[in-house]
């Protein structure tokens, strides 16, 4: 028993700066900024995925690149944005600020948040390493069956692919777990739900739909696996299995995933309007509640991605309907926004602008979504560029504007220095710019026929000089993200100071110092309404900073996320080995369950804070 | 102690303690990810083109392993009953007999596999086999990660004083195994007596099982 | 859902209440195996068969997973995905039966 108990109280790493610091922090500042560090990393490989496919689009016939290195372009330009970009950007805001917002110290279980973030990376990486095995994945980021079974894709690019999204989707889920029990538990006093932020609420959303949305994707990849690895059925025609199976899994993970991109954009914008307004949101219940009806109807809406399929009048018609209601709750939510900003003193900083440039940009892609719904018009626009202008419009109109206000407007909380103003303005302007020159004439293409995801195109199909002008108006899209980066390095250089509340917010986070503590709240405030800050009998001001002997025991760092992260990527990663020789990959995967095994009991008795006298004491 | 979550459940804002709340949740979760394992098999009910499929089953030797797994839940809430009141003896004998339940199950299992594969039927042979397989592979590999996980605290519970802290580890523990329970009863019910149901040709297990 | 609310919980089963679950769960197995030999009209056994199998789902999740005596935010916790599983399978199982066609 001796060696059990003890089994978790290896020496504690302590080195409060450098890499170590970092490869073991348990702190949920520091890993959301691994996130945003490692989101705005894979953001610039996704978008030079697409700046290749532009230069190959910008003029007929061209040969930059050949079809199939085109085919993978896309693949991995859309799974990266999605998986690697938009979610972990979200995931970034959510693991530094939801604590902050709701007058806590950390997560409900560091750790496991440590965890989800080292799967994320690892799976990523294991996906990307495909590049250097020259297998690069080319099933679109959606991978259809049976283009993904053993006949279609010899090499082991799709194995690379399902894989790594396999290992993201697990560290999704654990991330998932976490803010939903850290959010209905770790409230500070008085922080009701119904006085929580809104970027709060919508972060609460998305956790329910992952933890609910991400099983049908588990199993629909497991089934790819078994299929790939070990010739089952489960996609395969000629043991009259029904591809279609796939298409139905992926979109019931896939419509809701959609929301999961969205909804903290959302809850940001909810957020910037109000301080920018000078005043407090318009219909902030029928906001939160707007949030909870769609993420339930996300799971009613998925065939809308196969009208074309032949599922029958009755289904089409269903959920066209689905679809059509879905639309209202968000409709809602534009109409609260316009309505907070009426009557308000308007501010337009940064943060300000690229929320306002969020709410239109989304609306254009709202409404192209309605179309959609109506099945018709659907079947005349599938697989065309209307759709690709559609999805842009949402994912990078809408979430990737939102989280660009999110950047502005919670950068100087995160490291304490403003974003430049001027450059901040450059960078909004030449970005709506840039977008809407990138991405309008696409819906002008689909109507004209031009299909999506080919690699080139007749001179004489007349698509040419509106392909001339988007590809010019990506790079201006690409200038104005290089201003961004521009923006942040001048900011960490020598960026103007920035005080505890610059915008004077009303949020909890704006309370404590810029950049906060590792303890975040000296005194863990007390809450009387939705906006804190600007309610002149709270007092929640922090403080000054504590003396050292007075701070709040924190959770220690430890080495054991980073163990089993690495054990069960690297489990997974043994199939490739396995298919290479069959012994050598069974040995590894077993080194490696039992490294796993090792380190979740590692976990489990190693007790959270260093010196608790109690935890220490409940195992020995 | 802000940080230790197990212990202060009266600290939280719902008054639920943490990791009773993450357990619930991920069971909530695990509804979904079994859901769709069992949603999958009903799908392709009835299109597999060669080979064995339902008429396979045997239901005597299948009972007998439910009503194992069914007992292995109650020896299960016996051990948490025996904890809550403070008595560690009763709750380990309880929890050794719900783990050694949980490995007879897992034999039953592998014993069924076998047969199975001996008789023809392989994940490869055809749809059934697939999610035939998979499904209840999924679902015994959660026994088995349940039964790793009794032993567990069978072992670390001779350090423990009775305490609220411990008796939620046999509690959480108890929810992860009586889920496998319930999605053993769906299984059981859905997919072997009413997939089974009509396919009788075969209602007893063929003689080969018993060395014939 | 007000803060620092704690829940009432009603009394929890003792030992002997759990053995009698357990009787009755073994009972409800046995009908099922019995109904499982019976010939008679098949929508019939069928819809008897998944009634125990319900009946056996609730009587663990209520008395051994203690959802009738906890806090009942774990219930929701629990039956609303559950619910959205039940609507995603019935919905597949009607397109892929071609009812919808």
């Amino acid at each position: 028993m001796v060696a059990l108990a003890n089994i978790g109280v290896l020496p504690r790493p302590v080195h409060p700066t450098g890499v170590w610091s970092w490869l073991t922090t348990v702190d949920h500042k520091r890993i959301g900024l691994l996130y945003g560090a490692t989101a705005l990393a894979f953001f610039i490989i996704g978008g030079i995925e697409a700046l290749i496919m532009r230069a190959q689009l910008a003029a007929p016939g061209q040969t930059i690149v050949s079809a199939e290195t085109y085919s993978s372009l896309f693949t991995m330009h859309g799974t990266t944005m999605v998986f690697m970009v938009v979610m972990p950007a979200g995931a970034a805001f959510f693991n530094y600020l939801v604590p902050l917002q709701i007058g806590a110290r950390d997560v409900a279980f560091p750790r496991l948040n440590a965890f989800s973030y080292w799967l994320f990376l690892f799976g990523a990486l294991l996906m990307n390493f495909s590049f250097f095995v020259g297998a690069f994945p080319d099933i679109g980021w959606f991978g259809y069956a049976p283009l993904t079974s053993n006949e279609y894709t010899t090499t082991a690019a799709t194995d690379y692919w399902l894989l790594g999204l396999q290992v993201m989707g697990i560290g999704s889920l654990s991330a998932g777990f976490n803010f939903v029990v850290t959010i209905l538990n770790l409230r500070a006093p008085g922080m009701t739900l119904m006085r929580m932020p809104l970027f709060t609420w919508m972060t609460l959303i998305v956790a329910f739909l992952i933890i609910f949305a991400f099983p049908p994707l588990t199993i629909a990849l497991t089934f790819l696996l078994f299929d790939r690895f070990f010739d089952m059925n489960f996609f395969n025609p000629a043991a009259n299995a029904d591809p279609l199976l796939w298409q139905h899994l992926f979109w019931i993970f896939g419509h809701p995933e959609v929301y999961v991109l969205i909804l903290p954009a959302m809850g940001i914008v909810s957020d910037v309007l109000p301080t920018f307004s000078r005043k407090p949101l318009f219909g902030y219940p029928m906001i939160v509640f707007a949030g909870i009806i769609i993420g339930f109807l996300g799971f009613g809406v998925w065939a809308h991605h196969m009208f074309t399929t032949g599922l029958g009048g009755w289904a089409n018609a269903a959920f066209a309907g689905s679809t059509l209601v879905i639309a209202v709750p968000t409709g809602v939510k534009l109409f609260n926004w316009l309505a907070t900003m009426w009557g308000g003193s308007l501010l337009f900083k940064t943060p300000m602008l690229f929320a306002l440039g969020f709410i239109s940009m989304f609306l254009l892609g709202g409404l192209s979504g309605v179309m959609h719904a109506v099945v018709p018009v659907d079947t005349q626009q599938q697989d065309t560029y209307f759709i690709v202008a559609h999805f842009h419009y949402v994912l990078v109109g809408g979430s990737v504007f939102g989280l660009t206000a999110g950047v502005y407007y919670w950068w100087p909380k995160m490291t304490g220095k403003m974003l430049g103003e001027r450059l901040g303005k450059w960078h909004f302007w030449l970005m709506l710019a840039g977008f809407n020159m990138t991405f309008l004439p696409m819906h002008i293409l689909g109507i004209l026929g031009m299909p999506r995801r080919i690699y080139t195109y007749d001179a004489e199909a007349g698509w040419s000089a509106w392909n001339a002008f988007i590809s010019a108006g990506s790079l201006v899209l690409a200038v104005s993200i290089l201003l961004l980066l521009v923006n942040i390095a001048i900011s960490l250089r020598r960026g103007e100071k920035a005080g505890d509340n610059p915008w004077g917010a009303a949020t909890l986070e704006w309370a404590i110092s810029s950049p906060p503590h590792h303890y975040n709240f000296a005194v863990v405030p007390t809450v009387h309404s939705r906006y804190p800050l600007w309610d002149e009998e709270a007092n929640v001001l922090e403080p000054p900073p504590l003396p050292p002997h007075e701070e709040p025991l924190m959770p220690a760092p430890s080495y054991w996320p980073l163990v089993v992260a690495f054990a069960i990527v690297m489990t997974f990663a043994g199939l490739l080995i396995w298919q290479w020789h069959a012994l050598i990959g069974i040995a590894f995967m077993v080194v490696m369950a039992l490294t796993g095994l090792r380190g979740i009991y590692g976990w489990v008795f190693e007790p959270l804070t260093v010196e608790a006298p109690e935890a220490v004491q409940a195992h020995s | 102690m802000y940080f230790d979550t197990t212990v202060d459940a009266h600290r939280t804002s719902t008054g639920l303690n943490n990791r009773k709340l993450l357990i619930w949740a991920f069971l909530g979760s695990d509804v979904l990810f079994f859901g769709t394992l069992i949603a999958t098999h009903l799908l392709y009910r009835g299109r597999s083109l060669v080979g064995h499929t339902e008429d396979i089953f045997s239901i005597p030797v299948t009972s007998a392993s439910t009503f194992i797994l069914l007992m292995s839940s109650l020896a299960m809430v016996l051990a948490l009953s025996g904890i809550q009141r403070g008595n560690l003896q009763t709750m380990r004998f309880w929890i050794a007999i719900t783990a050694i339940f949980g490995s007879i199950f897992v034999g039953f299992q592998m014993f069924e596999f076998h047969e199975f594969v001996q008789e023809g039927l392989t994940p490869r042979t055809n749809l059934f086999g697939s999610t035939f397989f998979t499904m209840t592979g999924f679902h015994g590999a959660h026994v088995a990660i349940g039964v790793l996980w009794l032993w567990s605290i069978f072992f670390a519970s001779f350090r423990w004083s009775a305490g609220e802290r411990n008796s939620l580890n046999v509690e959480i523990v108890g929810l992860y195994w009586h889920f496998v329970d319930i999605v053993w009863v769906v299984i059981f019910g859905v997919v072997y007596l009413v997939g089974a149901y009509g396919a009788e040709d075969r209602i007893l297990p063929p003689v080969s099982w018993f060395g014939g | 859902m007000a803060t620092e609310h704690v829940a009432a919980h009603k009394e929890h089963p003792g030992p002997r209440q759990y053995v009698i679950i357990g009787v009755i769960l073994v009972v409800i197995t046995a009908i099922e195996v019995g109904l499982f030999y019976i010939q008679a009209t098949p929508a019939l056994i069928v819809w008897l068969l998944l009634a125990s199998s319900l009946a056996k789902f609730l009587l663990v999740a209520g008395f051994f997973m203690h959802l009738r005596f906890d806090d009942r935010r774990f219930a929701i916790l629990f039956f609303v995905p559950l619910l959205i599983m039940v609507a995603l399978a019935v919905a597949l199982m009607a397109m892929f039966f071609s009812l919808t066609r």
